[in-house]
C-alpha cells in the first residue's frame, strides 16, 4: 500500500476521520488523478469552462452582431466567352447576402454564401438561392503571404473586427456549452425518470411507455429536429407574443429534447430490469423499504453508469448537429440576429465560405485557400468531444470499483 | 416453422410504429397555417390558373376587363378533401389513411428546390413522384457505406479485441473517437479540398477520361467523388446537364437528356449495366466511394467499440476455452466460434444506430452534390420551408428505419436461437 493510499490504516490509527462521502470523494479523486488521460480531458474542459465563463459575463446584444458579408470582400466571378472565369472583388451589401434569389442571366455572384450551380454556356442560365438567414463568410482574394490565422483578411485590418474567428470562438464557448448540457442534461433527466418507472413498475406502463420510445426512436435525429423546429418556428411568426431570439432559441432546445429523451428512456430501463433483481434491493423490500425509497435510492443510482457514458458522448454531438442544421441552411438562427457564434454553427459557417471562396476563385490566380476557417473551429468541437469523453471515460473507471486497475 | 412464425409477428409491429410517427407528424402540421397545411397534406396535381394553396386568385369578374379575386375552386377542393372543417380525430385519420396510401403532399411552389434546375421539374408534382426518382440514389450510396462500414467495423473491432491494448487496439480507439468527433461536413469538405487541389495541382487545367476523349477544364466542384459540371461527357459529346445522374431526368422523363436508353430499375448503377454501358456504371459507383466513406467513418466510430467488447467478453466465454483447449487453431477459434456470436451484438447496434446513420444523408449528398432525397431535402427546408417535401421525407426514412429494423430484428432471431425460440 502506497503512502498516498487514502485508505491506509494510518485513517484509523487517528482519531478524526473524514465523513463517509469526503473519503469516497478522496478515493475516488485518487483513482481519478492517475488516470493521465482523463486528467488531459479535465484540463481542457476546464479551459473551456472558463472560457465559457467569461464569455457569458460579457453583456450580450442581439442587434450588435454582424453577417460576415459585410463590405468589400465578396469575390464575384463572371464567365468569359471562353469558359474561364474572372474573379474581382465586390462590394456586396448584407442585404444583397440575405436576401438575393435570382442571379443575372451570365454571371454567377458569389456573396449568396450557398453553393450554387454556375451558368453552363451563358445559354442555360441558372437561378440560386441563398437561404434568406443564415450569414455568409466570404473571403477576398487572399494572397500566399503573412496570415494572421483566424482574421479574414490579411490586408485590410478593418475587416478583422468585423470577424475575428478567435474572438467568435471565445464568444461562442458558452452557447456550445448551454445548448449541449442543456439539451442533453434534459434529456437524459426526462429519459432516466421515464425509463426507470417503465422498468420499475413493468407491465401496461411500460409497455405503453416502450412503445412510444419505439416511434421516437425511428424518427432520424436530424430530420425530427428540423420538422420540429421548422414548424415551431412557422408558429413563432404567427403570434407577437412568440417573437423574439429567447422564444427561437428555446424552441430550438426543444426540438432537441424532444428527440433525445427516448434513447436514454431504453438505456435506463435496460439497466433497471438488471438492477430490480439485484440482492440488495431484495434486501431493501426485506428491511421495509417502499417503492419509492428502492426506486430513488437503489435502483437509479446503481443505473446511472450507462447514462453517464451515453451523456459524455452526446454532449460533443450537439454542437456538431447544430453545425449540420447550419450546413443545410435550416433558419436555426432568431430573426432578429442573423447568427449566433455557436462552435458548430461556426464550423459549418467556415466550410460554407471557404467552399464559397474555392468555387469563386479562379485557378492559377494565385488564390490561398483560408483553411484555418475549417480546422480552427474543428479543432475546437473535436476537443470538446474529445474532453468530455476522456473525462467521462475517468470518471467511469474511478467510480465504478471493478473497473478500477 | 418458428422462424416464420417470429417473422410475422415482427413485421405486424411495424404500422404501429408507423401509425404513431404518422401521429407525430399530424400533431405537428396541425401547428401549421392552414394554407401551409393544405400544401403539406394535399396531393393535388398541377394547377395551371393559380397556386391550390391560395384560398381566392385573380380571375375576371364583371367581364372581360375588370380582375378582381374569386374563390379558388382548388383550394376549397383540398380544403374538403383533407377535412379540415371535420373534428381533430377525423382529420388524424384521414391524415393517417393518406399517409399510408402514399399521398405525401406536392412539391410547393415557393421551394427552393423548384428554382433548382434540376429538381424544378419536381414543381407542383406529388412528393412521392420526386422521393420515387430520389431514393435510388440514396439508397445506392447507403448500400456502398454500409458494405464499407461492416467490411471495416466488424474486422478492425475483432482484431482490437484479440490485440487488446496494443496498437491496433489504440488505433481502433482513436478511429472511434475521431468519427464522433469530427462533423461530417467538415470531413467531407476537407476531403473535396483535397482531391480538388490534387486535381488542379500545376494549374493543368484539361483532363482526359477513357469515355471522353476531349479534354475538359477541372471544375472546383465536387459531385460524389468526382469533379461535376463539365466533365458530364458520358457519350462523347459534353452534355447540357451539368449534373451527375443524367438519367435521373431521364427516368423521371422530365427532360430529354442524352443518358440512358431505358431505365427499367431506377438504380443508376444497376441500369447502365443492363444497358450495357460498363464505364457508366463505374462512374456512378466511384462517385459513391468518397461519400460512402465520409459516412461510414462516422458509423464505424459507433460500432467499432460495441464490435470489440462484445467480442471480448465471447473471448472469455468457456466454449472458447474448450475449443481452444481441443487444439483448433487460433484462427478458427476468433473467426468460427468468437466472430459468429459476436456478431449478434454488431448487428443490434447497427439496427439501433441506423436511424442515426440516414439521419447524415441530408448533409453528406449537399457536401458532394448527389442527387439523392438527403440533397432534396437540404433543398427544401430553406425558407420558405416546402412542409410537404419535409414531412413526405421524415415518413419516408421512417418507412426506411422500420424496414432496417425489421431485418435486423429477424438476421438477430436467426443468429440467435434463443431469440426465436425463446
Amino acid at each position: 500500500m502506497s503512502a498516498t493510499e487514502p485508505l491506509g490504516g494510518a485513517a484509523t490509527k487517528s482519531r478524526w476521520r473524514p465523513s463517509p462521502r469526503l473519503a469516497q470523494f478522496k478515493r475516488t479523486w485518487y483513482f481519478f488523478r492517475r488516470n493521465s488521460l482523463a486528467m488531459v480531458g479535465l484540463g481542457i474542459i476546464l479551459v473551456i469552462v472558463a472560457g465559457a465563463a467569461y464569455a457569458a459575463a460579457q453583456p450580450y446584444n442581439w442587434t450588435a452582431m454582424t453577417p460576415y458579408c459585410a463590405t468589400n470582400f465578396g469575390p464575384k466571378s463572371t464567365m468569359t466567352s471562353s469558359g474561364g472565369y474572372n474573379v474581382s472583388t465586390v462590394s456586396c451589401s448584407p442585404y444583397v447576402c440575405n436576401y438575393q434569389t435570382t442571379l443575372p442571366t451570365n454571371y454567377a455572384d458569389f456573396c449568396g454564401g450557398h453553393w450554387y450551380k454556375e451558368p453552363y454556356s451563358g445559354s442555360l442560365s441558372k437561378t440560386y438561392y441563398s437561404g434568406a438567414v443564415p450569414p455568409t463568410i466570404s473571403f477576398s482574394t487572399f494572397q500566399s503571404g503573412t496570415m494572421p490565422f483566424g482574421s479574414i483578411s490579411a490586408s485590410d485590418t478593418s475587416l478583422n473586427d468585423i470577424y475575428n474567428l478567435y474572438t467568435e470562438l471565445l464568444r461562442g464557448s458558452d452557447w456550445s456549452l448551454i445548448f449541449s448540457v442543456s439539451i442533453v442534461g434534459s434529456g437524459a433527466l426526462i429519459g432516466l425518470l421515464l425509463g426507470a418507472v417503465a422498468g420499475f413498475w413493468g407491465g401496461a406502463i411500460d409497455e405503453a411507455l416502450m412503445r412510444i420510445v419505439d416511434v421516437f426512436l425511428s424518427i432520424p435525429q436530424i430530420l425530427f429536429i428540423i420538422v420540429m423546429v421548422s414548424v415551431l418556428l412557422a408558429l413563432a411568426k404567427t403570434s407577437q407574443a412568440l417573437e423574439g431570439p429567447t422564444t427561437e432559441l428555446s424552441f430550438l432546445v426543444l426540438g432537441f429534447v424532444l428527440i433525445w429523451w427516448p434513447f436514454y428512456a431504453r438505456l435506463v430501463r435496460g439497466q433497471v430490469l438488471v438492477v430490480r433483481e439485484q440482492k440488495y434491493v431484495e434486501a431493501a423490500r426485506a428491511s421495509g423499504a417502499g417503492k419509492g425509497r428502492i426506486l430513488l435510492k437503489h435502483i437509479i443510482p446503481n443505473s446511472l453508469y450507462p447514462v453517464f457514458i451515453q451523456f459524455s458522448l452526446d454532449v460533443g454531438t450537439i454542437p456538431i448537429i447544430i453545425g449540420g442544421l447550419v450546413y443545410l441552411h435550416f433558419p436555426i438562427f432568431p430573426n432578429e440576429s442573423p447568427y449566433f457564434p455557436e462552435w458548430g454553427a461556426l464550423s459549418s459557417l467556415g466550410v460554407t465560405g471557404v467552399g464559397d471562396y474555392l468555387r469563386g476563385c479562379q485557378l492559377g490566380s494565385g488564390c490561398f485557400i483560408p483553411w484555418w476557417q475549417i480546422i480552427i473551429p474543428g479543432v475546437a468541437l473535436f476537443l470538446y468531444a474529445i474532453s468530455v469523453n476522456l473525462l467521462a471515460d475517468g470518471l467511469r473507471d474511478a467510480l465504478d470499483p471493478r473497473l478500477r486497475r | 416453422m418458428r422462424m416464420s412464425i417470429y417473422v410475422i409477428r415482427r413485421i405486424l409491429i411495424a404500422p404501429v410504429v408507423l401509425v404513431g410517427v404518422m401521429t407525430i407528424v399530424f400533431t405537428l402540421t396541425s401547428f401549421l397555417p392552414v394554407t401551409d397545411k393544405i400544401s403539406t397534406l394535399a396531393s393535388v396535381g398541377p394547377n395551371q390558373k393559380c397556386p391550390a394553396i391560395q384560398p381566392y386568385c385573380a380571375c375576371t369578374v364583371f367581364g372581360s376587363s375588370q380582375p378582381g379575386n374569386c374563390a379558388n375552386p382548388a383550394y376549397w377542393r383540398d380544403y374538403d378533401k383533407l377535412g379540415l372543417n371535420r373534428p381533430i380525430p377525423v382529420q388524424w385519420a384521414f391524415y393517417t389513411y393518406r399517409a399510408f396510401t402514399f399521398q405525401w403532399g406536392t412539391v410547393s411552389n415557393n421551394s427552393a428546390l423548384v428554382t433548382d434546375a434540376e429538381y424544378g421539374n419536381f414543381k407542383d408534382r406529388p412528393v412521392t413522384t420526386m422521393l420515387g426518382v430520389l431514393l435510388p440514389y440514396t439508397l445506392e450510396l447507403a448500400m456502398v457505406s454500409l458494405l464499407i462500414i461492416l467490411a471495416v467495423a466488424i474486422p478492425l473491432g475483432n482484431l482490437a479485441a484479440v490485440y487488446r491494448n496494443r496498437p491496433v487496439d489504440q488505433a481502433s480507439r482513436v478511429m472511434s473517437f475521431s468519427g464522433f468527433a469530427l462533423p461530417s461536413y467538415l470531413l467531407g469538405t476537407l476531403i473535396v479540398m483535397g482531391v480538388t487541389l490534387a486535381l488542379i495541382g500545376g494549374h493543368t487545367l484539361a483532363v482526359r477520361t477513357p469515355w471522353c476523349p476531349a479534354p475538359h477544364p477541372i471544375i472546383t466542384e465536387l459531385q460524389g467523388s468526382w469533379p461535376g459540371q463539365q466533365w458530364g461527357c458520358y457519350t462523347g459529346k459534353v452534355l447540357p446537364s451539368l449534373h451527375y445522374p443524367v438519367w435521373i431526368s431521364q427516368c423521371g422523363s422530365l427532360h430529354n437528356y442524352p443518358g440512358l436508353a431505358t431505365c427499367p430499375t431506377g438504380f443508376p448503377t444497376v441500369d447502365a449495366v443492363i444497358n450495357g454501358q460498363y464505364w457508366l456504371a463505374f462512374d456512378s459507383l466511384l462517385r459513391l466511394v468518397l461519400p460512402a466513406l465520409v459516412i461510414a467513418f462516422g458509423a464505424i466510430a459507433a460500432l467499432l467499440r460495441f464490435v470489440r467488447n462484445s467480442m471480448l467478453e465471447v473471448m472469455n466465454l468457456d466454449y472458447i476455452r474448450t475449443a481452444r483447449a481441443k487444439g483448433v487453431p487460433e484462427r478458427t477459434v476468433v473467426k468460427r466460434h468468437a466472430g459468429r456470436n459476436s456478431m449478434n451484438v454488431t448487428i443490434t447496434v447497427l439496427g439501433l444506430t441506423f436511424a442515426y446513420f440516414i439521419g447524415g444523408f441530408p448533409v453528406i449528398e449537399s457536401v458532394f452534390v448527389l442527387n439523392g432525397v438527403g440533397y432534396g431535402l437540404a433543398l427544401s427546408i430553406i425558407s420558405p420551408m416546402d412542409f410537404g417535401t419535409v414531412f413526405g421525407t421524415t415518413i419516408l426514412f421512417t418507412y426506411l428505419v422500420v424496414a432496417a429494423n425489421i431485418i435486423v430484428d429477424v438476421l438477430y432471431a436467426y443468429l440467435d436461437p434463443r431469440v426465436r425460440l425463446g
